[in-house]
């Protein structure tokens, strides 16, 4: 699970800008799935086809990243940037950051800006460039950069790097794929690795509407309430996979709730009850295109969500991986 | 059309009424114009005006523009014949008192108002720091007592800025009105209509003269989920920044460079292909065009490019300044090119260079 998070994770996809993601999750995916396209909106879909006869299952993740555009060139060649999706300044103040085209630079407050009064004007891009001229033949108004990418083992299965809101989802994808890439399905499976969630959950509305899904699950990070300090939440790294009762953007169906637990305690599979008091995720779109799919989410646990820097436990997002598998066979 | 008529089409369409809600007078003025010009135009449920250029087999294109203007709607009328109103569309306050006003009358015919509040005599020190609230404002249309006024508005009744169309500054190349956001898109759009009449496009162009941009997008909403198109072209203003005390780096785009391709706004994220296109075009003919360089508002394409299976979407705003007020200020080359900048978008559609940017 680590080599493959690590893989889908170097590819480059801040949301809007994400054909470097879709490529690289397309090569590791094509192998286990019958077909693959990107439709208009760039959403990259990998079918694997059932006999013809069962319903269409859509499971789906989010392959862009929050990340930073750049609107203009300072005359003494500092960046000025914009977020793209809810970038915290005060986790990403001295990160590193890089360009799709593979400029670096560091995300830096303007001198004298006190942490209470950060915000987008108040930051800039450093790519070390002596000038306006020299930075303008590295970068140009629109490019987007994203934190640097790297993924490192922490104690146990636990990882931390960037980005994995919501690499973890299209590495889980993959494993499903895999896992059932052999198996007599009679359902249609959907694996749909959506753009622009960081920025309204705008692609997986355009992808379900387009598949019409029966059945609908998404794939994200949640956060947690296992930190001094945090908010109370019953949801903790390593406790499993978390099965979303809700969140502010949708209510999962009840029914495919209990179904899902009923499965991970026939299976022995870990699990936990996801309540998620802020935040949406792509569960809602997908719930109400068309006339509606019944639809639920699998979460996997996930500290300091946002920052260039999450953590998150590695056998959580096995229990995402092993609950589907066993979820998908139990209804066929 | 000559750049003469083209001021005047502008003005006429500028000084047309048409809060958000209430904007069939300019759908019935465009429809005239439209039936002038040989098209024949259809109003939706909604009251969307829309033409139809059919090409069968061929990428169906939707091009839109908002109808609608910021304004006011009556919300009371006080004993002593005062109108107490909501703002429809985004208005700061701060522009209100004082202004003049064109009120809608019950038969549909129109009074004069003015916006007016408490005078600065009257005024607390603390009144005199603080922004009047809209709720302490009211339209005063010179009624004695709320019969008076009853007799000839109503609750509902909708009202507007009323001002001037003026062209000035040097050379005369500035144009001052209310309502140019988007009266300015209609008219880009009806001048591209004149100039592609008779010829054969192969595109499948629907032209779509939105309602209620202003309150939500609704009006492009229901447009683009009937039309299914694969590509938006959204014709707008933007508001800009290109004052003195603003910080070159949060100027959203300058007047008289050009119609301002938008990357992303609040709403959506353009297709880059369809950006790269439309800014490859301009340099190679010639025409002005610039970036909307700083992310802020949004526009129909909000709604447009998420509908349906997904729209690729492009927007082209005129840089407008003092936008929302009785004045905005746009320039008149930026009006001019941007009609030139869409036909030639039309006439040079590529598909294969916006799908595999």
């Amino acid at each position: 699970m680590l080599e493959l998070l690590r893989k889908v994770s170097s590819a480059h996809g801040v949301s809007g800008f994400e054909k470097k993601a879709a490529e690289t999750i397309r090569g590791l995916i094509a192998d286990y799935t019958d077909e693959q396209y990107t439709d208009t909106l760039g959403n990259l879909i990998a079918v694997k086809r059932g006999n013809g006869q069962g319903r269409k299952v859509m499971l789906c993740a989010h392959m862009d990243e929050i990340g930073f555009m750049v609107t203009f060139i300072e005359e003494k060649g500092q960046l000025c940037i914009a977020p793209v999706g809810g970038i915290s300044f005060a986790a990403s103040s001295y990160d590193r950051v890089m360009s799709e085209k593979g400029v670096r630079g560091l995300i830096v407050p303007r001198g004298g800006v006190k942490p209470a009064d950060y915000s987008a004007d108040k930051f800039y891009i450093d790519i070390g460039a002596k000038n306006r001229k020299e930075a303008e033949k590295k970068v140009k108004i629109g490019d987007v950069f994203r934190f640097e990418a790297d993924v490192v083992r922490l104690c146990g299965k636990r990882v931390c790097g960037h980005p994995l809101d919501d690499r973890i989802g299209c590495a889980i994808l993959i494993e499903i794929a895999k896992a059932l890439a052999n198996e007599k399905i009679n359902d249609d499976i959907y694996y749909v690795f959506s753009v622009q969630e960081e920025v309204g959950l705008r692609g997986s509305k355009t992808a379900a509407y387009a598949i019409a899904p029966e059945l609908s699950l998404a794939y994200d990070v949640t956060a947690t309430g296992d930190v001094p300090g945090d908010t109370p939440m019953a949801c903790s790294l390593g406790d499993g996979a978390a099965i979303k009762i809700k969140d502010n953007s949708v209510i999962c169906d009840p029914t495919l709730v209990e179904e899902l637990v009923d499965i991970a305690k026939k299976e022995k599979i870990k699990y936990q009850l996801e309540i998620l008091t802020y935040g949406g995720t792509d569960t809602a779109s997908m719930q109400m295109a068309r006339a509606g799919s019944r639809a639920c989410a699998l979460s996997v646990p996930s500290r300091y969500i946002h920052s260039g820097n999450e953590m998150l436990d590695l056998d959580d997002a096995i229990a995402c991986v092993d609950l589907t598998v066993a979820y998908i066979k139990s209804i066929n | 059309m000559t750049n003469c008529e083209r001021i005047e089409l502008l003005r006429e369409l500028c000084l047309a009424f048409g809060p958000t809600g209430c904007e069939h007078r300019v759908a019935s003025l465009i429809k005239d114009k439209l039936e002038a010009l040989g098209y024949e135009s259809y109003l939706d449920r909604v009251g969307n005006l829309i033409v139809h250029i059919p090409c069968e087999n061929a990428p169906r294109v939707m091009i839109s523009a908002h109808t609608d203007e910021v304004g006011f709607i009556i919300s009371e009328i006080t004993e002593s014949g005062y109108l107490k109103f909501r703002v429809l569309g985004g208005i700061d306050p701060r522009v209100l008192c004082g202004k003049h006003v064109t009120v809608e009358t019950k038969s549909g015919d129109f009074v004069a108002g003015v916006i007016a509040s408490k005078a600065i005599h009257h005024q607390t020190a603390e009144e005199r720091k603080a922004v009047t609230p809209i709720k302490s404002m009211y339209i005063d249309i010179g009624a004695n007592k709320k019969e008076d006024a009853e007799s000839v508005v109503e609750l509902g009744g909708c009202a507007t800025f009323d001002s001037k169309f003026v062209q000035f500054g040097h050379e005369n190349a500035f144009i001052k009105s209310k309502a140019i956001d988007d009266r300015l898109g209609c008219a880009e759009m009806i001048y591209v209509l004149e100039k592609i009449k008779g010829q054969s496009i192969p595109l499948d162009l629907w032209f779509c003269f939105t309602v209620r941009e202003e309150i939500g997008l609704s009006g492009a909403q229901t447009a683009a989920q009937s039309i299914r198109p694969d590509y938006s072209i959204v014709i707008e203003s933007t508001a800009v920044a290109d004052l003195p005390d603003v910080p070159e780096n949060s100027r959203v785009a300058k007047l008289g460079e050009g119609g301002a391709i938008s990357l992303r706004d609040r709403s959506t994220i353009y297709d880059r292909g369809f950006v790269r296109m439309a800014l490859a075009l301009a340099e190679s003919k010639g025409i002005p065009a610039q970036l909307k360089r700083y992310v802020s508002g949004g526009n129909d394409a909000g709604h447009i490019h998420k509908s349906g299976s997904g729209v690729r979407a492009l927007a082209i705003s005129a840089p407008s300044r003092y936008i929302h007020s009785p004045a905005c200020v746009v320039s008149k080359n930026d009006y001019l090119s941007m009609g030139e900048l869409l036909y030639t978008i039309i006439t040079n559609f590529n598909e294969e260079e916006i799908k595999n940017a």
